[in-house]
């Protein structure tokens, strides 16, 4: 008996030699943090970022019930969400606008409010623009953030896969990702054309989750 | 102690037909609970820790010496991990399931006290999100443990376990997101369970 266990214990101690995972080094990222003119003290620039905090995940998102919005939607929350590695970032869609953080429209995006600043996705034959309100602290994100998707030539026959990118693009602009990429292979690139996310976007939105974030969403 | 090889053979392949007389089946429940998952770094040190894991334990094992049983036992485990990152609060991270089977040789030290030694296969099942995501590959599993005899009603024994393990943790989505080598995982678990003989 004594030697079994002998030997078991030897061939434990054997295989417990130190070994620690070795993550990778994650430099693969785009600047996504919001570049806010402010002029107090004269024109200046800010540059802010933003995360959801962990106790407002999963995201409340309300989405238009109309032209498959909601079915691009829960792809794009799939897509982002399978981005991270330990649930950073979820969101969910609510049927009650009134209590949703992002409300996501089939819409051509209204004028834009003041003091709000419009990210904008310019793509044929549709588009889309995510509106961020900073409050007047630029310290706020006042909430909801609005999304707009509009199909700019309805019968066109790549609206399908326009608006597929282009909801995704305007989740990953709702998800804090606040500037374009300048690589046209990412799905946060200006002319999003892909409907994957690359190394750059899984890369910058794990930073961006990582990283001490500025501005705290407010409600109304 | 000496196990022939054959009669170890001969065991494995005859034990339902012939040993089952012999046979002693075991059931537990327990809670394990281990070091970190894996380590990373995005700006902060992240340490995923693994939560303590629920484990349901089935086992059959049969006598291949006059001391000694060898025996094979499943475990079903159930947990989550924490996200420990500094500079933030602690969060919850994926949950996870695992599947481990095991072959061990067990025999007794002293009085009602039995110690037990063995090595198995262990799996991540796929989950839901994050580094669970796509499950694990088949991971070596190196067990040692100790089993106390509590109570014995008839064919029924009452006992309290211990066990520890070793392993070398990754996942399928952590080499697909980049992560090289494993991690050491020593994991420790206390649990109640029933032996059941034939009179």
């Amino acid at each position: 008996m004594n030697r079994t266990l002998f030997a078991g214990l030897a061939g434990l101690a054997i295989l417990a030699a130190c070994s620690d995972i070795v993550s990778p080094v994650r430099n693969q990222r785009y600047d996504w943090r919001l570049i806010v003119a402010y002029d107090s003290a004269g024109p200046r620039l800010d540059t802010l970022s933003f995360h959801w905090p962990r106790n407002d995940i999963p995201v409340k998102m309300w989405v238009e019930d109309a032209s498959d919005l909601k079915a691009r939607a829960r792809e794009g929350i799939a897509l982002w969400k399978d981005a991270f590695l330990y649930g950073e970032w979820d969101a969910k869609l609510v049927d009650d606008s009134t209590s949703a953080d992002v409300i996501v429209r089939l819409l051509q995006p209204p004028p834009l409010r003041a003091g709000a600043i419009r990210l904008a996705a310019n793509v044929q034959p549709c588009f889309g623009a995510t509106d961020v309100d900073t409050g007047s602290t630029r310290n706020e994100i006042r909430l909801p953030i609005r999304s707009y998707v509009f199909p700019s030539l309805p019968n066109d026959p790549g609206l399908e896969d326009c608006m597929r990118h282009v909801t995704s693009h305007e989740i990953g602009h709702t998800m804090g990702l606040f500037q374009h990429s300048t690589d046209s292979l990412d799905l946060m690139y200006g002319v999003p054309a892909v409907d994957f996310l690359s190394g750059r976007d899984v890369g910058t939105a794990e930073n961006a989750y990582h990283y001490k974030p500025d501005m705290v969403p407010v409600r109304p | 102690m000496r196990i022939a090889p054959r009669r170890l053979l001969c065991l494995a392949l005859l034990a339902p037909a012939g040993l089952s007389a012999q046979a002693r089946y075991s059931a537990s429940l327990g809670l394990l609970g281990g070091t970190p998952l894996a380590h990373d770094q995005v700006f902060q040190e992240i340490d995923v820790q693994q939560d303590l894991a629920p484990t349901v334990t089935l086992g059959v094992s049969f006598p291949v010496s006059k001391r000694e049983y060898f025996g094979l036992e499943t475990a079903l485990g159930f947990s989550g991990v924490t996200i420990v990152e500094s500079g933030s609060p602690d969060v919850m991270g994926p949950s996870f399931t695992t599947l481990s089977l095991t072959g061990s040789v067990d025999g007794p030290v002293i009085g009602p006290l039995r110690y037990r030694v063995g090595a198995g296969i262990l799996k991540y099942l796929p989950d839901k999100e994050g580094i669970f995501a796509e499950g694990g590959p088949l991971l070596l599993v190196l067990t040692a443990g100790a089993d106390v005899r509590l109570v014995t009603r008839g064919s029924f024994t009452l006992m309290a376990r211990v066990r520890y393990d070793y392993q070398r943790f990754t996942t399928d989505q952590l080499q697909f997101s980049g992560f090289s080598r494993t991690q050491d995982v020593h994991r420790l678990g206390l649990g109640l369970g029933v032996d059941y003989s034939r009179p």
